[in-house]
């Protein structure tokens, strides 16, 4: 390669120089350059794994047929512009005998899955689209057929061939359209044809982790996927929790850790304890239902099927009407390919489709964030809410107290805290560890003391600086001989935050007051904000009292509440609130919330997958992911717009195609490609939407972390 | 017959195109069980390749009849010139993208070209002795500038039957190109190719440090020559559109 014309940037395919007009496309994650499009494609073929062998197959019958259908074609559109000399009718006889030879192993090979399949259906006394096809093609070509014996002069060989191959291909891109959406959510179909290496008597057994029992000890090797739910017995490893939580930092698991199936091993070897069976672990049950919606034939199932029921016996009576309308006024040839026409239009295949692939594509996007959606309905009733409901402690707060405000009555703030820290550093309660962490925070260093004493429920003592300090309860301190100044009276008069107070004093004297409230969670907040942008409402039901609620609700910029609910008024509560709203979803940590969940439109429950496994809400969200709510109804408004747009589609574009077809203005050639490219549109719909939602759930992430 | 001869020249010429881009395939496609066996699996190859080239020409042929035939008796002539005119321009675009000239436009490979990607990869190393006749008719519809070229000469003739002829003559062209890189793919196959490698077609004549060997050179020669093919024939389709009528190209 030393010449010059050589040594300027060639394409990756061809070795050819690109010239000025280079073609740039990634190929795994590669910049590559292509002297055209053709070796774009062709190089991308070389590359890739292959799969699917049952597609090849498919394709296979699909290429030979198309190879017959294509010489069919091509001699029948030369009989029809004459160029094979119309004059010479013996040639013509024999062109046609050649075309029904042609036509007959097209029949059996790509018709043969058709008309079998309408023949068992109509076993069961269902008419399907499969029974138009079959009927179709059967009729153009059995009509051809007689005319090849009655020496007739037009064949329909053409027309019967090319709509099989057709539909061959339609029925072939909603296969890939399938493949495709499985290949995305790969992560979480593994879990199906998971293996364990289950070791038992000191040796190592490689067997389906559908077949582990709880309690038997599986070994997972660096940079395999943990094949079960359990706890770690044996080596340290970090491992990636990515398919569960959303978050691909990696965690360290150590003996004693919990482990979960579908995370990745990286560095180390486990041994690791089955805690459930090998076919109940989380990573399964995902993996389970992605599988049931990528298998539904149809928009709802059982609803498709009933309008088939009737769709389909009409679309035939439609064609015998056509046939016999339009022969009154044309020949009989022309009256019956309208007749195919319709038969061939009025096939709902991209209906089928309209649905199963983008419900998914959205189910598998919200599982690649750690959300476990229970089914393709709850995706569609979450597309629908406009309104949400929120419980809130341990849901959008912490649950853990935190200092929001400390008062000196000197106003020496800094030897308050000093002191209050000082004293806090003996206890492991948590408002002394909350004190520690916000002294810890503004950098306060406490006073060393001595003879530091808990009393459980009350508060405590110390000797700081030579001074006998305590801090605790209004009693606590009452009983300790403490007075409490009127100031701090007022001031706990005054309190409305219904927050916990802390009283701190030294010298027979109380010097000043903490107070603790359990705070909202890092994001809470920008989520509330982002719901409210995406114009939802939002409303907070609180078993708390009134002014803790009123403070978190102010906080957080929620306009409505409802404090001191009890679980039953919850549900009330929310049945009121819903009367208002339409449908509403609940939140809530899933724990003492359960009825109202259940009694939500979608119940959803914040906390580990793990923890909840058992639990019916509908949808689980990690407790790290409560950021991507707003996300999440985004990507559920986003699957249903797609999934009613290809449905609107699919119906609208069947029905006038139908109309045409009827008054004899769409050939069957044409009719067939017209489905099969509605079927492609429908893919493409579908695959668009699940790229498409990827986006606002990670913009989301990005806006969480600015503002904290 | 000179018009058909000129194609296949420029199909022989332009194979050298193929090779780099669809030599790969032919040798994939790899050796059958037995002489005969490899024999047939390029032989099918490459007859569903062509033949889908030439049902490609008949049908564009035919809707350029359609076209003409849909104007008025009138400007029927006027139609065919139009025609003659727009594809003759095209053909010279093609042509002179040979040259590395023009920009190309840069088509996004939507879920139809992953489709299409997809399904031959899942064919090309398919044992079934019926895979490589329907991997030959997928590849036809290849989006190739040198099908694209010949496809749209097939068009503006504006008939059927030469339709089928051009593209006959353009497969029949790159078919002993094609059938010698399925025989060196036989016969090369025995070492296992790495991930990032290029295809076998493209590292036997990377002529390193040889002389002889300089093979991207030679390709690029033909490519050139069939670009040559192509635009000289783009520029009598042209002429067809504007000449008097009374003109006539002796080779068409």
């Amino acid at each position: 390669m030393n010449s010059d014309s050589c040594s300027s940037i060639q394409c990756s395919h061809c070795q050819l120089p690109v010239g000025k007009g280079e073609f740039f496309r990634e190929v795994e994650g590669e910049i590559h350059r292509f002297c055209c499009y053709g070796c774009c494609l062709a190089y991308q073929v070389h590359r890739g794994a292959r799969e699917e062998p049952e597609a090849a197959w498919l394709l296979i019958r699909l290429g030979v047929g198309a190879f017959l259908a294509m010489n069919i074609m091509l001699f029948s559109l030369l009989l029809y512009s004459g160029s094979l000399g119309v004059a010479d009718g013996y040639l013509i006889q024999g062109v046609h005998v050649l075309l029904w030879i042609l036509a007959t192993p097209v029949l059996l090979i790509l018709g043969g899955p058709f008309i079998y399949n309408a023949c068992r259906q109509a076993l069961h006394g269902r008419v399907t689209a499969d029974a138009l096809v079959s009927i179709g093609a059967l009729a153009a070509y059995g009509y051809s057929a007689l005319q090849v014996i009655a020496a007739g002069e037009v064949v329909y060989f053409d027309t019967a061939t090319m709509v099989l191959v057709l539909f061959t291909l339609g029925r072939y891109i909603e296969a890939m359209g399938r493949v495709r959406t499985a290949r995305s959510l790969a992560p979480m179909l593994e879990a199906e044809r998971a293996t364990a290496t289950v070791v038992a008597g000191g040796q190592d057994h490689e067997q389906f982790v559908t077949r582990v029992r709880p309690g038997m000890v599986v070994r997972v090797r660096p940079g395999e996927r943990v094949p079960v739910d359990g706890m770690v017995t044996e080596g340290r490893s970090a491992c990636n929790e990515a398919v569960l939580t959303g978050q691909s930092e990696e965690k360290l698991k150590v003996p004693g850790s919990a482990v979960h199936a579908g995370s990745i091993n990286a560095n180390g070897q486990l041994l690791i304890r089955a805690s459930v069976p090998g076919a109940d672990t989380q990573w399964m049950r995902m993996s389970r239902q992605i599988r049931e919606m990528l298998g539904h034939q149809s928009l709802a199932g059982a609803l498709v099927d009933r309008i088939a029921a009737l769709f389909v016996p009409a679309v035939l009576l439609l064609a015998i009407g056509t046939v016999y309308y339009w022969s009154g006024y044309t020949a009989f040839e022309q009256a019956m390919m309208a007749g195919v026409a319709v038969l061939v239009v009025a096939c709902p295949c991209a209906l089928g489709l309209a649905a199963p692939l983008a419900t998914a594509i959205g189910l598998g996007r919200a599982a690649q964030h750690g959300i476990l959606i229970r089914g393709g309905r709850i995706l569609e009733r979450l597309g629908q809410i406009r309104a949400v409901a929120f419980d809130k402690t341990g849901t959008l707060t912490t649950g853990n107290l935190e200092v929001v405000g400390a008062t000196a009555i000197d106003g020496n703030q800094q030897g308050l805290l000093e002191r209050s820290a000082g004293l806090a550093h003996g206890s492991e309660h948590p408002i002394a560890r909350a004190i520690q962490h916000y002294v810890h925070d503004r950098g306060v260093i406490p006073t060393p003391g001595i003879e530091l004493e808990a009393h459980p429920g009350q508060g405590m003592t110390g000797v700081l600086d030579g001074a006998l300090t305590a801090m605790g309860s209004e009693n606590y301190m009452v009983g300790l001989g403490c007075s409490i100044p009127a100031l701090l009276v007022e001031k706990v008069a005054a309190n409305k935050c219904g927050c916990t107070l802390v009283y701190v004093g030294w010298d027979h004297q109380v010097r000043g007051l903490l107070e603790l409230s359990d705070a909202p969670k890092a994001g809470a907040r920008t989520m509330i904000q982002a719901l409210h942008l995406a114009g939802i409402e939002t409303c907070l039901l609180s078993g708390d009292n009134e002014p803790a609620v009123t403070r978190t609700a102010h906080l957080l910029g929620i306009q409505e509440w409802r404090a001191g609910l009890l679980p039953v008024d919850k549900v009330a509560a929310l049945k009121v609130w819903e009367r208002r709203h339409g449908s509403v979803a609940m939140v809530g940590d899933g724990l003492n919330d359960g009825p109202v969940l259940a009694n939500a439109s979608v119940g959803i429950a914040v906390g580990e997958a793990s923890d909840l496994a058992r639990e019916t809400a509908d949808i689980t969200l990690p407790k790290a992911a409560l950021g991507q709510l707003p996300g999440l109804i985004q990507l559920a408004h986003r699957v249903r717009k797609v999934v009613l747009t290809n449905a609107g589609w699919a119906l609208g574009y069947n029905l006038v195609a139908l109309g045409l077809a009827a008054q004899g203005l769409l050939l069957p050639i044409i009719a067939a490609a017209l489905m099969a490219g509605s079927s492609l549109m429908v893919v493409a719909n579908s695959l668009r939407a699940g790229r498409e939602s990827a986006t606002p759930v990670s913009d989301n992430d990005a806006f969480y972390l600015q503002s904290h | 017959m000179t018009r058909y001869l000129l194609i296949f020249l420029a199909g022989f010429a332009g194979s050298l195109h193929c090779v780099g881009m669809c030599g790969g395939f032919a040798c994939a496609m790899g050796p059958g069980r037995g002489h005969m066996a490899t024999v047939l699996r390029h032989l099918s190859y490459n007859i569903g390749r062509v033949v889908t080239y030439c049902f490609m020409g008949a049908l564009v042929g035919y809707l350029g009849a359609q076209i003409i035939h849909g104007w008025e008796e009138t400007s029927l002539a006027i139609a065919q010139r139009m025609l003659a005119f727009v594809s003759g321009a095209l053909m010279i675009l093609i042509g002179l993208q040979f040259f590395g000239i023009f920009q190309r436009l840069n088509q996004g490979a939507g879920v139809g070209g992953q489709l299409f990607i997809q399904a031959l990869r899942d064919l090309l190393k398919h044992p079934s002795p019926f895979a490589p006749l329907a991997f030959g008719v997928i590849n036809g519809f290849l989006p190739c500038p040198l099908v694209f070229a010949f496809v749209i000469q097939a068009s503006a003739s504006g008939d059927p039957l030469s339709g089928f002829l051009i593209m006959a003559a353009l497969g029949l062209g790159t078919l002993p190109a094609m059938f010698l890189m399925g025989g060196l793919g036989a016969r090369f196959r025995s070492k296992p190719r790495q991930v990032n490698e290029p295809a076998v077609s493209v590292r036997l004549f990377k002529g390193h440090d040889t002389g002889l060997w300089q093979w991207p050179n030679w390709r690029l020669q033909g490519v050139r020559i069939a670009g040559v093919f192509i635009i000289l024939l783009g520029l009598i389709t042209i002429g067809r559109g504007v000449l008097p009528i009374g003109t006539h190209i002796h080779i068409l």
